[in-house]
């Protein structure tokens, strides 16, 4: 209760930091990426809040409806996430909150073990004990394992101690994407005064789709080098790992597009901002059609193809950003510059 | 059998090739070859060594990407680290341009991409992390003695990085970058709000921490450094806190164990994007230079009056070291490699290679 005391006030108070409006005419690229990417944020922060009410409506009464509003409310707050996850730079940097959100892949069921671990301890956590441990237990997959995972079902959601956790994490997520939006507000002054954010927008949603490619698609399906293997794709629990790669194509659609073609424009480069909105929505297209998991399209042949499809038009659309569009807008990305060391 | 490959380019190497390579230590005068991690196009991993027209080069393929790499004195050894959370660190023969040994970490423990040997060459010592409680220490290593692991010495700290032997060939100096991580979790910066970086001063007989200069801010993780004659210490930080603040990224040991860090005009600080790569000292001089790859450039500055004297663009500025005439050679991730001088206008290239150096030159 007090968290949700907090995160209103400052919420309020950000609100009337927040500028009036960035439609005027001339609006630029980065103001175009940043009012879009505010949209986002605040969508994510209350897609979240949604998601810790009907966790806590659950617990207090334990049926199938409420627990059909609290999968629904989980996987579209994590869609939310997926749709502004091409933002790799700024607040969301602070803290590793990107990992928080989301800790993926998860090669030594960590999430699995953290889970297990909080089910067993003797006093269930709250929010704080979350914020003092690992990423594994912070985010969307945490509470993934909580509704899906086979071992859960010696366990009942509704008992005292898995409610107690699912909360805990739920409320933790909402304090976390609450304060991410604000920290994005605030950071817009920044943002658009430093010039070099512009090449630092394009090439986050170049690695975005980098990741798309190679690690959200290529290496579960088998396509890298390594055989198929499902359990490096997320969202394999819930068997929802194709609506989260909709939601990111979404997201740079909303989110990225609109500051790409006015940047485009301005290099006298339309007709490639056309091509990448072409590429896009026949990649979204080719998304929608496909059903939701990808850990059944291993066994699947028809299936499999038509991931393989979504796969190719990726990686399309990628060439197009990474190679033409990056090069027409003269970036270039650094090899020692991308990560530290 | 240990996988080699050497490249050649050109039939000018052919000739080169057969000339020693040239090894005055500690500080060689005169700089013939260097050694680097390097990429090559498709991604592979590779030890390059590579003559200064950058025509003559040999590369010895590795598994895992490397970092730093220190020169072995009195001796035709070069060692190369594997970069955090590497496993493995690697003896280069300059003779006969092949690998001389390969030494693994071991069960528990990974290197942060650097070492450094005392002055008679006998022992390595080497940054690591021990997983079990992310206690990060100093390992020293026997040369005399084909490598052998001899002791740990902790830190009393998370997350060491590059070390170098002050001149008084007694005690080392360690940045201490602060930074939590573990192979289970990835790239993932674990501890980020309780970070605590430091200057570390440390015996290299007895492990006894001499000194620790803890930065401005905890967030400040201490990472490179290189130590002039007379024993000032320039070190560069990487800030892990917002990117919308503005710290100094740059700190001083003076001779006298005095530590500051450097009050650099606002925008200087800032063309830096809060990352510092490589700093070399020019040896000749009071003249330090910091590269700065997200920035894509380099500083010059002087260190005993603590002052910018030239900021130069150079694309993903990466490895830097002395040329032993006053000046310095810079290598850029995108293959570049180049001098810069005091009292040029802009840095000078040497060689363009298909190549990506990483961020330091030996």
């Amino acid at each position: 209760m007090m968290a949700a005391f907090r995160r209103l006030g400052l919420l309020a108070c950000a609100f009337l930091a927040a500028p009036l409006s960035f439609a005027t005419e001339n609006t630029t690229p980065r103001e175009m990426w940043h009012s879009a990417v505010e949209m986002q944020y605040a969508e994510l922060s209350a897609a979240s809040e949604r998601l810790e009410t009907s966790a806590a409506r659950f617990c207090q009464g334990p049926d199938e409806a409420l627990r059909q509003r609290l999968e629904d409310d989980w996987l579209s707050a994590y869609q939310a996430w997926q749709a502004v996850r091409f933002i790799q730079f700024g607040p969301v940097e602070q803290n590793s909150r990107g990992w928080q959100l989301q800790f993926w892949p998860d090669r030594k069921n960590l999430v699995g073990r953290k889970v297990n671990g909080w089910l067993k301890a003797p006093d269930a956590p709250d929010a704080q004990d979350i914020a003092g441990d690992s990423v594994a237990i912070q985010g969307f997959p945490a509470l993934e394992y909580l509704l899906y995972d086979d071992a859960m079902d010696q366990q009942a959601l509704g008992e005292p101690n898995a409610c107690a956790l699912m909360q805990a994490i739920t409320t933790h997520l909402a304090d976390t994407t609450s304060a991410l939006h604000r920290d994005w507000q605030a950071f817009g002054e920044h943002y658009l005064a430093t010039a070099d954010y512009t090449e630092t927008t394009l090439a986050s949603a170049i690695q975005t789709l980098e990741q798309l490619e190679d690690k959200r698609l290529g290496e579960p399906m088998g396509l890298k080098g390594a055989p198929a293997n499902g359990y490096l794709a997320e969202a394999w629990r819930s068997g929802q790992t194709v609506r989260l790669v909709e939601s990111s194509l979404e997201g740079l659609r909303t989110g990225f597009l609109p500051g790409l073609t006015a940047q485009l424009r301005e290099a006298g480069a339309l007709p490639l901002a056309e091509a990448f909105r072409d590429q896009l929505d026949k990649t979204l297209a080719q998304a929608s059609e496909q059903s939701s998991g990808l850990v059944s399209a291993l066994d699947d042949e028809a299936a499999f193809r038509g991931l393989q499809s979504l796969y190719l038009d990726i990686s399309q659309l990628r060439h197009l950003l990474g190679n033409e569009i990056a090069a027409e807008l003269g970036l270039v990305r650094g090899f020692n510059s991308s990560d530290g060391d | 059998m240990q996988r080699r490959q050497v490249l050649k380019v050109g039939l000018g190497s052919m000739a080169v090739a057969l000339t020693p390579l040239s090894w005055a230590l500690p500080a060689r005068e005169e700089v013939d070859w260097l050694f680097s991690a390097v990429d090559d196009a498709s991604g592979g991993h590779f030890i390059a060594g590579v003559a200064l027209d950058g025509q003559a080069r040999f590369m010895i393929e590795v598994p895992e990407r490397c970092h730093g790499g220190c020169l072995r004195p009195d001796s035709r050894q070069a060692v190369l680290f594997a970069r955090r959370p590497g496993t493995r660190m690697h003896v280069i023969d300059g003779d006969s341009r092949q690998l001389a040994h390969t030494i693994n970490a071991g069960e528990g423990y990974h290197f942060y991409g650097h070492g450094v040997f005392d002055l008679s060459g006998r022992y390595l010592y080497v940054t690591a992390n021990r997983l079990a409680d992310s206690a990060g220490l100093v390992r020293v290593y026997d040369a005399a003695n084909g490598y052998a692991h001899v002791r740990d010495m902790p830190l009393e700290g998370i997350g060491p990085h590059e070390l170098r032997l002050m001149p008084d060939g007694d005690t080392l100096v360690i940045g201490l970058g602060g930074i939590q991580t573990h192979p289970d979790y990835g790239r993932v910066k674990l501890n980020l709000d309780t970070m605590a970086p430091a200057l570390v001063l440390m015996d290299r007989h007895s492990g006894e921490i001499l000194a620790r200069h803890a930065p401005s801010h905890h967030q400040l993780s201490c990472r490179h450094l290189d130590v002039a004659a007379d024993g000032t210490v320039i070190a560069g930080y990487q800030f892990e806190g917002p990117e919308w603040e503005t710290h100094p990224l740059i700190c001083r040991l003076d001779a006298a164990g005095h530590f500051s860090e450097l009050a650099l005009p606002d925008e200087v600080t800032a063309s830096l994007h809060h990352y510092t790569a490589s700093v070399a000292f020019s040896r000749v001089s009071t003249n330090v230079l910091v590269t700065a790859p997200r920035g894509n450039r380099v500083l010059l500055l002087d260190a005993e009056q603590g002052r910018l004297t030239t900021s130069l663009e150079l694309p993903d500025a990466a490895g830097a070291r002395c040329d032993g005439n006053g000046g310095f050679l810079v290598s850029s991730g995108q293959g570049g490699l180049y001098r810069v001088t005091p009292d040029t206008a802009a840095p000078e290239l040497l060689a363009s290679l298909a190549i990506r150096w990483d961020n330091h030159l030996t």
